[in-house]
């Protein structure tokens, strides 16, 4: 509304009003207005505006004060409500306990997931130019293989930023592997190494403390380290110009240090190293191998959306002359059979959540999984408030009394709305502090569940705080509201002389107890089947033996050294076979290469495989058994040009016949040299990836890869023959250090995520189960008490203990039956769609879901039936003589 | 002396409303204040002095005289009482008194 220009602000006047008390209150405002007035003809408004409000401010003195006689009694009113909500919770510490614990509970989970969601959704959030920030997908169609990957060739980013002027800059990402640093004698492993573009600190936002960021980058033969790596080596960050010895030979000058890259970043790298010492760095072919993270930046006012059009089109324009020198087609041709190279762009905000493609640099998280812990979250908060509810207004039976005299006695209902409410704001807000004391408490736990690092000091923002205190209000009010209505409509006549409660809300009751239930059995069905689907992962036969199998790391370090490492290795007592080769099913460490049946190199006849070169040793040290055909073998010289491939590749093939067939694969794009192979043996199928997907066609070629060597050890002993590997190790390679891994743990770690989601939904749903049976338990208190005149009256008819524990238990059955049939449905809908994720999966069977449903009948029994026993058990005369 | 003490910004407002006469109220009273002192003056601290000197009987005070600018409300008009007279008079007799006990050298500048 707008006011006459001439009055000051209207909230100043009502406040002023409200202040001053009634002897100045006229006088006074009329001079603050006649002031206000004087000073409007010679000032701004907003001046005059602030004077006034300055003016009204000066007068907050006792002098102008109002001393209000009627504010002192709803004061006092307010002490007396706390006072009584003090002794009703004294008075039953028991019920005020499981209260406050069962909201504190229900909050704290709310609040680590809130957390745990806020984390996830936060990523790459903090870049300042993090909103123009585009990442490459290539997705590639040749025959059957169909490929979508986040990562590009090495001249896109170069090629997008010359020929498309929306492009402002890019930069590119690649693993570097792992460096040796060397600290006094010692050689420390630093893990999370990087080649990038100069350009890396133009898209992103990472501080440098020390350093030019435009020239950190430019030179060959440095290294941008961040602030933990600097404190690591020097114990300071102000290490520019310093120099890091790198496997105990290069040296490489420190030319930039940067804050630790925050843990909602998709990268976690610590180093990074110049892009311009790699000589392929600009080197390629379109067609050829996509390797590259490659990030565009785009202008200011650019439209990623038109972008990708372009970028398109001159890909199109590059791939074309190169896909006829290649394989003699034009592109349209090359189209017209169903093949296509595609890009895309994923905005770098949504890397993270929503990309999960082939070639991404770290683990990825998924919205799936936000969205199932919002709606966790969600179902514990709605229980738990439910429960609070129920709760407040099972032992308002007790309150009754209460109630009606305060009536008599001229109480308004107002003002006892006003009491509960107060009371279950208290409680809420008593439960409010126990909950963050519990997640505090809780959160290296949750940590260690998650595995993330989120800190704890993300509870103590302005905005955590503020929501936490609305959401105490908001719940308090919510949950305090029904009693509040609900115990301030009693008649006071009929409370007062003892008549049992009216049932008539008991409908509404039954809603938000079906509610609850079915809240919980859908968790609890959930739960279950994640539970066994994750027990189905662990024990399925995946094609190989990982138990009693220890990955060295390092070998590529030996150098020559890493045959003789394996041959001393052989010889150790308690090591059964030993093989060298960095590619193992539960690595990513991958590489794909195309194969065609014939020499004409026809994209219809051509096979997508992943090539993994292994030795001789190989199939027996992982336990890998061939279905057909023999292994490589040292002493057949034509074994460097054979391939084992696996069943998957074997049906691509045709599956009769394979092993006489041969594959041919292209050695030079430009000569268009072939190199055919014979396959020699077909191994049996293997999970190599997750088992979230299909196994994919693999072929096993015979040669050296130093990536790692794989040992397979005797049962027994497995520590003595460790320390006796590391002893080996120690006589060969002194300067390196000794890492090696356990392949079942390994494992273990491509699920890890499956694994942790199970444990968290396991753990939550327990909670909520627990949260509803308090619940239950309350409701089925009050009920019992309500009906007490009615048991006694029956056993003194000749009722049975069993027959009345039955008579009370039957209403609540039905409701949790009720909640089942509700339930079941959605978690049958909800569990399918999460299988759907998995190649392999468990099938949802009925048995399931009614195993949840006969655990809430079980839980839901045993809590009413306690109360319903000790109700029927008790002496008639006790609840008969009560008046 | 006993309790009849009144400050000097107290014996300053009771010289205004005397000087006022019929249209002495707060917003008056700051104003004259302003131009006989030449300091700025706060409003508050009028009317609190104002209510104190109404307290101790020097003041008395009746409602009336709105104007458009005040946005129609009336004025709080203050009026001498008697011993707001008698204690205005006994302050000036003080001064008077003690006036003339400064020996005359002081003021003609003397080498003191």
């Amino acid at each position: 509304m707008k006011r006459k220009s001439t009055t000051p602000p209207g909230w100043a006047i009502r406040f002023f009003k409200w202040l001053c008390n009634d002897h100045l209150v006229e006088a006074v405002l009329g001079d603050m207005i006649e002031l206000y007035q004087r000073r409007r003809t010679y000032m701004q408004r907003w001046r005059a505006d602030i004077l006034f409000i300055l003016n009204v401010v000066q007068f907050i003195q006792p002098f102008a004060v109002r001393k209000k006689s009627a504010s002192l009694n709803s004061i006092s009113m307010y002490k007396n409500y706390i006072t009584i909500a003090w002794r009703t919770f004294r008075k039953s510490t028991g019920y005020s306990f499981i209260n406050i614990a069962g909201l504190a509970v229900g909050l704290s989970a709310c609040l680590l997931i809130g957390l745990y969601v806020q984390h996830e959704l936060s990523f790459d959030n903090f870049h300042e130019k993090g909103a123009r920030v585009f990442r490459v997908n290539m997705e590639l169609k040749f025959g059957d293989n169909h490929l979508d990957l986040a990562v590009a060739n090495p001249l896109f980013g170069e090629t997008a930023k010359t020929e498309i002027q929306e492009v402002e800059t890019f930069t590119r990402l690649q693993w570097y592997g792992s460096l040796l640093v060397k600290k006094g004698n010692e050689n420390i492993k630093e893990e999370n190494v990087a080649w990038a573009d100069s350009t890396l600190f133009d898209v992103f936002t990472l501080p440098m403390i020390s350093g030019n960021p435009k020239t950190a980058l430019t030179e060959p033969h440095s290294i941008v380290v961040t602030e933990s790596v600097a404190r690591k080596y020097f114990d300071n960050t102000d290490v520019v110009g310093e120099t890091l010895t790198i496997n105990n030979t290069e040296s490489r000058k420190i030319t930039g240090v940067i804050k630790d890259l925050p843990s909602n970043m998709h990268i976690r790298f610590t180093s990074f190293v110049p892009i311009v010492e790699r000589n392929d760095a600009l080197d390629g072919t379109w067609a050829g191998s996509q390797n590259w993270n490659t990030y565009l930046l785009l202008k200011q006012n650019a439209n990623a959306n038109e972008v990708v059009p372009l970028l398109n089109k001159m890909l199109d324009r590059h791939l074309g002359p190169q896909l006829q020198q290649v394989i003699g087609k034009s592109l349209d041709e090359f189209n017209s059979e169903g093949n296509f190279f595609k890009t895309s762009l994923t905005p770098l905000h949504d890397i993270y959540l929503y990309s999960n493609r082939i070639g991404e640099l770290y683990g990825v998280g998924n919205i799936q999984y936000v969205y199932i812990f919002s709606a966790i979250a969600a179902c514990i908060l709605i229980i738990a408030i439910i429960n609070f509810m129920n709760l407040a207004t099972a032992r308002s039976a007790n309150r009754a009394r209460e109630v009606g005299m305060r009536k008599v006695m001229g109480s308004m209902k107002g003002a006892l709305i006003a009491q509960f409410i107060t009371e279950s704001v208290l409680t809420c807000t008593a439960a409010m502090v126990i909950a963050v004391a519990i997640t505090v408490g809780v959160f290296p736990v949750f940590n260690e569940l998650t595995g993330k690092a989120l800190d704890v000091s993300l509870l103590m923002t302005p905005t955590v705080i503020t929501g936490l205190i609305v959401l105490a209000l908001l719940v308090g009010i919510i949950s305090g509201s029904y009693p509040a209505f609900y115990l301030s409509a009693f008649q006071p006549v009929s409370v007062l002389k003892g008549a049992g409660l009216s049932g008539k809300r008991s409908s509404f009751r039954n809603v938000l107890v079906v509610f609850q239930f079915a809240a919980s059995i859908l968790l609890i069905a959930s739960t279950l089947i994640v539970f066994r689907q994750l027990q189905y992962i662990q024990h399925k036969d995946i094609g190989y033996e990982r138990n009693q199998v220890v990955t060295i790391y390092n070998i590529d370090k030996l150098g020559n050294r890493a045959e003789a490492l394996k041959t001393s290795l052989r010889q150790v007592p308690g090591i059964e076979n030993a093989t060298v080769t960095g590619y193992l099913p539960v690595n990513y460490y991958r590489s794909t290469d195309s194969f065609f049946t014939s020499p004409l190199l026809d994209t219809k006849d051509m096979i997508s495989m992943q090539e993994w070169k292994v030795d001789e040793d190989y199939l027996a040290t992982m336990g890998m058994q061939l279905v057909e055909g023999r292994n490589f073998s040292k002493d057949i010289a034509t074994d460097s040009s054979s391939l084992i491939i696996n069943e998957a590749a074997a049906k691509f093939l045709g599956g009769e016949n394979v092993l006489e067939k041969k594959l041919y694969n292209i050695i030079n794009e430009e000569t268009r040299e072939l190199k055919e192979f014979r396959i020699i043996g077909i191994v049996k199928d293997f999970n190599f990836s997750s088992l979230r997907e299909t196994v994919k066609p693999l072929a096993f070629v015979y040669g050296l890869n130093d990536g790692g060597l794989s040992v397979r050890l005797a049962p027994n002993e497995i520590t003595k023959t460790l320390s006796t590997i590391e002893n080996t190790w120690k006589t060969i390679a002194t300067d390196i250090p000794f890492e090696y891994s356990f392949m079942d743990a390994d494992f273990d770690r491509l699920y890890r995520g499956e694994r942790q989601t199970g444990k968290l939904i396991t753990y939550f749903a327990t909670l909520s189960i627990l949260i509803s049976c308090l619940g239950l338990f309350g409701l089925a208190t009050f009920m019992t008490e309500q009906r007490n005149k009615e048991i006694g009256i029956r056993k003194v008819m000749g009722a049975t203990v069993p027959g009345i524990t039955a008579l009370l238990s039957k209403d609540f059955l039905k409701l949790v039956l009720f909640a089942i049939v509700i339930a079941i449905p959605i978690a049958w809908y909800f569990t399918g769609l999460w299988l759907q994720d998995f190649a392999y999966h468990i099938e949802l069977e009925w048995w399931l879901f009614a195993l949840a449903g006969v655990v809430a009948l079980l839980i839901a029994l045993l809590t009413v039936s306690v109360q319903a026993i000790k109700a029927a058990v008790q002496n008639p005369v006790t609840s008969l003589r009560q008046e | 002396m006993k309790g009849t003490y009144i400050g000097e910004f107290e014996e300053l407002v009771l010289l205004s409303v005397g000087i006022l006469f019929d249209d002495a109220y707060g917003l008056a009273i700051v104003d004259e204040l302003e131009k006989q002192t030449g300091r700025t003056i706060m409003i508050s601290s009028v009317h609190k002095a104002l209510v104190r000197l109404e307290d101790k009987g020097y003041l008395k005070s009746r409602m009336g005289g709105s104007t458009e600018t005040r946005g129609g409300r009336d004025k709080r008009l203050y009026q001498l009482t008697q011993s707001g007279k008698k204690v205005l008079a006994e302050s000036r007799e003080l001064r008077n008194e003690m006036w003339k006990q400064v020996p005359k050298i002081v003021w003609e500048g003397g080498k003191a």
